[in-house]
């Protein structure tokens, strides 16, 4: 269950950008997960329910999954399509060089922040009450 | 007053890893060493392959292991034994080894190595994920597990360029083909070099270790 190591990766990014900006908190966050990105969309969802209740700027946020669909292109025929069984042929010509065209991401795609534009009081020191345990 | 921003970042969730795994490969590049990520099931005989795989490399090359386990140094000991430098990497139940650990336990070891084999945490699935930074990634299958592996695990034998199966002296009992394993894989990744090894009785290693060897120098051409 990689998913929780990949969401600190994605918790660590986003602090990063809440600081970056002075926001106050995070509204929405958008990642992209390619069927062939190797990730548990649910357990994905898991772990940042895990991380929101330890991390303040976190609170509130919503995350958006996007799901993209493997889909490759024939690089002798030009044919696209999205396969079956992962299988990295041409449905149509039967050739084996095949270009992944979508579905191997795995992206934080956008980050939505309030930001208190005219509060003096900001930026201040984030506390943190640690990250959960990995893999149990 | 309070406003909404919404910031663009398209940024891989692996950024941090790949970042690593980078600083690695230009260590390993640089000192010539050529570094070999092993992965598969817990039990598909890696430290068993390594232990028939070091001996026929020894004569010749300077090697090291990074053994990566949830816990115990059982694996590192067995690659000791041999003669041969051993960290063990316990990642105290994460359960697959991420570039970070591998720097760490790099600037334990001997630098001045031919072959460094990191033999991943026992699963098919997450190791697939993380890039140490190795020049070849080499996924076993046993001969107990199954021929219809491939395209249940499909990511692991995807981004991997050799393909070892494994106690092949086990198939005159079990119910495997080799044509199946070796068709399903190379549906996956077209450009999978094929090894079928019993690290038992001998058969096929010395074809495995030659391909080591030659991967080395295509690599290091002036090594």
């Amino acid at each position: 269950m990689h998913e929780l190591s990949i969401m600190q990766a994605l918790v660590d990014a986003v602090e990063a950008i809440v600081r970056e900006h002075g926001a106050r908190r995070v509204v929405r966050l958008v990642v992209e997960v390619g069927e062939m990105s190797n990730v548990i969309p649910m357990y994905l969802r898991n772990a940042f329910l895990a991380f929101r209740e330890v991390k303040p700027f976190l609170a509130q946020a919503e995350l958006e999954i996007r799901f993209v669909p493997l889909q490759l292109r024939c690089e002798s025929c030009g044919f696209e399509f999205q396969p079956q069984g992962y299988r990295y042929r041409c449905v149509e010509c039967g050739a084996t060089q095949v270009r992944v065209v979508q579905g191997e991401e795995l992206l934080l795609r956008d980050v939505e922040l309030e930001v208190e534009s005219d509060d003096p009081s900001w930026p201040v020191e984030l506390p943190s009450h640690g990250a959960p345990r990995f893999c149990e | 007053m309070a406003e909404i921003r919404t910031v663009r970042v398209m940024e891989s969730l692996l950024k941090a890893n790949d970042y690593v795994a980078q600083r690695l490969r230009q260590a390993w590049d640089q000192g010539q060493t050529f570094v070999v990520n092993l992965i598969s099931a817990p039990g598909a005989g890696k430290t068993t392959l390594l232990e028939a795989t070091l001996p026929v490399l020894l004569s010749r090359y300077r090697v090291g292991v990074l053994e990566g386990d949830i816990e115990t140094e059982r694996d590192a000991e067995r690659i000791r034994a041999l003669g041969v430098e051993a960290v063990q990497v316990t990642t105290g139940g994460t359960c697959h080894l991420e570039a970070p650990m591998v720097e760490q336990a790099w600037r334990l070891m001997d630098n001045e190595i031919d072959f460094l084999f990191i033999e991943n945490v026992g699963n098919l699935v997450c190791p697939a994920s993380f890039d140490l930074g190795e020049h070849l990634r080499v996924v076993l299958l046993s001969v107990p597990e199954g021929d219809d592996k491939p395209a249940k695990y499909p990511k692991a034998f995807r981004t991997a360029q050799a393909l070892v199966i494994t106690k092949a002296d086990l198939l005159e009992t079990m119910d495997f083909s080799v044509e199946r394993a070796r068709r399903e894989a190379l549906e996956i990744q077209p450009e999978l070099q094929v090894f079928v090894v019993s690290a038992k009785t001998g058969v096929g290693i010395p074809a495995w270790t030659q391909f080591l060897e030659q991967r080395r120098r295509q690599t290091f051409p002036d090594a």
